[in-house]
């Protein structure tokens, strides 16, 4: 729309009831979380549920401040947080790089290919007690763990996008010359783009399960310890704030991801 | 010497892990410079097997292969492909596209650049530089593909049947199209395609190939008048003979098979 055509009244009118179809969806959105809120106040303020179980979003916006004055909430998210970016930036990283090596030479990819599999079925956390001997009760098990889980379905999402790639446009590179790295970073990497960012997007998810589950194994701050700790002293009001922190993180995350793919679209377009 | 490519008694065998195939057996074939050579026959019968021989991806059983009077080499620049499907990058404009080639070999300076675009607007994609692949019609992007191959100045010209992917009009319009820029920029070509009216319309010489295994049947010396497009070639008596001939020598070979 920036080179300024003339278009029909119907299509202004197709436009219109394109917006307000979308405006109405994020109306309902915002109204349906207010109504839960709300429920959820009024239910457990007459103690129609329990309070004691269910917290409540007043005592949830109490705790939030609680921990905000006393510094604790910045302290367990930031731990957290670094935990679950370092693992996320460090596992995509090396998941990257395997997908790399394992796409350029055929013979790895078939020697590796049982290794994967095992370590792709296995439960990560299963590993629980063998990560803590070697690395100790801090964030580097936290870390190693939040890795564990990422980087083998980092691996398997992108050696697939990488193989996956048009043959015809190989064979039509190599006519024209080109070598392997050639081919790799001018037709895998933007023929595989979009799966690249899908995994990212997965990663992110993951990254914050295995760092929560880090915690949850061995960790005396963070907000998985936070929960922990919550639940072992019956403080739901702690357990649903962690929560909720989790996914406002969390969100923010996924966003920062999807901005990029935006970009990056623009980019390759 | 005025042959670029030669071809002596070349034998390929096929192995795989439970059977091997004769798949081409003593081929004997030559090209002139500046010439049009097609090969035509049923499917399977190793066609683009013998360009794959001639680009020197696949190497035969036995026999020789002479390019240039040397062995083939892919890297050496001296034969472009173009293949049935236009294989343009969708993410790439048209301008990069045609330039693919010459970034590959890293030859992308400003004389080579001018004249890859000089042949795009020469032959009517000056307007759709800045364009994507995907706004562009069948036959306008495997003109694309052409120029694209030709910015690498190749001597000799490979087309795996590059016109099978069109609609009828569309074909018929683009031989025409190709023909001419083959001949203006004085390049050598091997057509490989099952169409034998293409063939007949587009060459100066046609070998025919039996089925698997795929040996020489006859090869046909064309003398037509060289003012005359492909299509108006189409439309001669004479095409129209050779056309039934070949068509008779194919039938025959399917009828010794069953």
């Amino acid at each position: 729309m920036k080179n300024k055509i003339k278009f029909s009244k119907a299509h202004y009118d197709y436009l219109k009831k394109y917006r307000i179809k979308k405006i109405v969806v994020v109306i309902t959105q915002i109204s349906l979380l207010i109504a839960l809120l709300l429920a959820w106040e009024f239910l457990t303020k007459y103690e129609i549920i329990s309070s004691f179980f269910f917290s409540s979003p007043s005592k949830i916006v109490k705790t939030l401040k609680d921990l905000w004055n006393s510094g604790e909430l910045i302290y367990h998210s930031t731990i957290t947080l670094n935990e679950t970016l370092i693992g996320f930036a460090i596992a995509t990283g090396i998941g990257f790089l395997v997908a790399f090596i394992l796409w350029y030479s055929s013979f790895l990819r078939n020697v590796a290919e049982p290794y994967i599999v095992v370590l792709n079925s296995l439960p990560k956390i299963a590993l629980g007690p063998i990560i803590i001997i070697w690395f100790g009760a801090g964030s580097k098990a936290i870390i190693f763990m939040c890795i564990l889980i990422v980087v083998i379905v980092t691996i398997l999402n992108i050696l697939n996008a990488f193989t996956n790639c048009d043959k015809q446009l190989i064979a039509l590179a190599q006519s024209l010359g080109a070598n392997k790295i050639q081919i790799f970073f001018k037709l895998i990497l933007p023929s595989s783009l979009k799966d690249i960012v899908s995994t990212l997007k997965v990663n992110v998810g993951l990254s914050w399960i295995g760092a929560i589950m880090g915690e949850y194994l061995v960790s005396r701050a963070g907000l998985g310890y936070l929960l922990i700790y919550g639940g072992q002293v019956f403080n739901l009001n702690l357990v649903m704030t962690a929560t909720v922190v989790l996914c406002v993180l969390a969100s923010f995350m996924y966003f920062a991801v999807a901005l990029f793919e935006k970009l990056m679209n623009k980019h390759f377009k | 010497m005025n042959e670029l490519v030669n071809l002596k008694n070349i034998t390929l065998i096929y192995q795989s892990l439970d059977s091997e195939t004769l798949a081409l057996d003593n081929i004997n074939l030559d090209v002139k410079n500046e010439e049009f050579v097609s090969i035509v026959g049923p499917s399977g019968c190793g066609k683009t097997t013998i360009l794959s021989i001639i680009t020197g991806l696949i190497k035969p059983t036995s026999g020789e292969v002479e390019v240039a009077d040397k062995s083939p080499n892919p890297k050496d620049g001296v034969i472009g492909y173009m293949f049935q499907r236009d294989n343009l990058l969708p993410w790439r404009t048209i301008e990069k596209n045609i330039l693919f080639g010459l970034e590959l070999n890293k030859k992308l300076d400003k004389n080579r650049k001018n004249y890859a675009l000089e042949l795009a607007k020469k032959y009517g994609l000056k307007d759709f530089l800045k364009k994507h692949p995907a706004e562009l019609s069948g036959g306008m992007r495997q003109r694309v593909a052409l120029i694209r191959t030709l910015a690498l100045k190749p001597r000799l010209l490979l087309l795996d049947e590059p016109f099978s992917a069109l609609d009828y009009q569309t074909r018929l319009e683009l031989c025409d199209d190709i023909y001419d820029i083959i001949k203006k920029e004085h390049k050598t070509a091997v057509l490989v395609t099952h169409d034998i009216q293409e063939a007949i319309s587009m060459s100066d010489k046609i070998y025919v190939l039996t089925a698997r295994p795929g040996r020489i049947k006859a090869i046909h010396k064309l003398d037509f008048d060289a003012n005359l497009t492909p299509f108006e070639r189409r439309k001669t008596d004479k095409a129209k003979q050779l056309f039934d001939v070949i068509w008779q020598e194919i039938q025959n070979e399917k009828q010794d098979k069953i």
